[in-house]
């Protein structure tokens, strides 16, 4: 919430001096923002919808039953896919990985899945294509995939 | 245009259907989809629309060589610790990246940078940090933060050196802008309500405006149907 106090603030803060310095550039980049809000909104509103529904019918039980199987190595995968294909907000995400710990979830399964739940995003392929391309958007996604499999066994190696 | 502008709405309307089926077959999972989703939007509406507004204003008041100082390929070690702050210390999920890191590509930010801008936003984040710690100890915090940040810098390493900028869809762009600016009048009237030709080129690609709203053609083209019929 004052995340987001600050950050209307100083863009109005900024908006303001634009504005007193020139009036027709301001206007051009509101124009620009509402563009940009134009071409991209239609897009998450439908794709946050369509992730609220696949979390809100997957049962708790499986992801708990997934990363806490009994091979360490297959749960650290399946934690990464799992973050792969959902996005969550952070305030819950920090919570559930807490309870699967204690329910018996494996640290490094935690840690890939709590790696690409942020820095992969299957869900958001359509969005980072249209601004990217098809070749970084897939690169981008693949290697930060492995990235985060890497950083988790570093973990369970280091911790 | 058309017909993209109805791609846009894609998901939407399988959302819709989703929802609905779902709706008859199990009211309470529907009822608790709506709300995560109204979660979602809350925390968009927070973060999306002052990004935006700043990406817009960057994109207007700071010049190419400025852009291209602060992250161009030349910009080496300087441009990566910036780009991690720019980063780190810009609010929102992921998906609030792409506009405001395109924006800088297009204006000749590094591919590698951009790299770097876009996952150090979704993951170096202080007061994920912090709540992380809280939740799962600070030695795991730490430790996934330290690991990250170098995993990055490859990231941008490596992917720089497999892409290329024509793969870029500002780059077509760019070029398809070009072919429409050619067959206007030039003279930046700014009676379709853009400041020159090249941004009504654009505002026609985008599917906002069509070639008949310039003044100038729509007359040119209303003369010769009134020759036809003499």
């Amino acid at each position: 919430m004052i995340q987001s106090i600050i950050l209307y603030g100083s863009v109005l803060i900024l908006l303001g001096i634009s504005w007193k310095k020139d009036k027709h550039k301001t206007k051009k980049s509101l124009g620009m923002g509402k563009q940009m809000a134009k071409g991209t909104l239609p897009e998450i509103i439908g794709i946050m919808a369509i992730i609220a529904w696949v979390l809100a019918i997957i049962p708790e039980e499986m992801i708990k039953n997934v990363l806490g199987g009994d091979s360490e190595f297959l749960s650290t995968i399946y934690g990464a896919l799992i973050g792969t294909v959902t996005i969550i907000p952070a305030f819950i995400a920090f919570p559930l990985a807490k309870q699967l710990l204690a329910q018996g979830a494996f640290l490094v399964a935690i840690a890939s899945f709590i790696t690409t739940l942020t820095m992969v995003g299957f869900a958001t392929i359509p969005l980072e294509k249209k601004q990217f391309g098809m070749k970084f958007t897939i690169l981008r996604n693949l290697y930060s995939f492995l990235a985060a499999i890497v950083i988790a066994v570093l973990m369970g190696v280091i911790l | 245009m058309i017909k993209t502008r109805l791609l846009q709405y894609k998901f939407i309307l399988i959302a819709v259907l989703i929802y609905g089926v779902t709706f008859i077959l199990d009211g309470e999972a529907a009822i608790a989809a709506v709300n995560l989703f109204f979660g979602f939007i809350k925390e968009m509406v927070q973060i999306l629309p002052p990004i935006m507004i700043l990406t817009a204003l960057i994109g207007v008041w700071v010049s190419r060589e400025t852009i291209v100082k602060g992250f161009g390929s030349g910009s080496a070690w300087r441009g990566r610790l910036l780009s991690l702050a720019l980063g780190t210390f810009s609010a929102g999920p992921i998906y609030a990246a792409f506009p405001a890191a395109a924006m800088l590509l297009s204006k000749g930010a590094s591919v590698s940078n951009v790299v770097i801008i876009i996952s150090s936003w979704a993951v170096v984040k202080l007061p994920m940090l912090i709540t992380e710690a809280s939740f799962l100890g600070l030695s795991f915090a730490v430790t996934r933060y330290v690991l990250t940040i170098p995993m990055i810098l490859l990231l941008g390493w490596i992917i720089e050196k497999q892409v290329s900028s024509e793969d870029f869809p500002f780059h077509k762009k760019a070029e398809k802008i070009e072919k429409i600016n050619e067959g206007l009048p030039q003279l930046n009237c700014k009676r379709c309500g853009y400041a020159s030709c090249s941004e009504f080129a654009e505002a026609i690609l985008d599917g906002y405006k069509n070639v008949n709203d310039c003044a100038i053609i729509a007359k040119r083209k209303g003369h010769e149907e009134q020759e036809k019929k003499q």
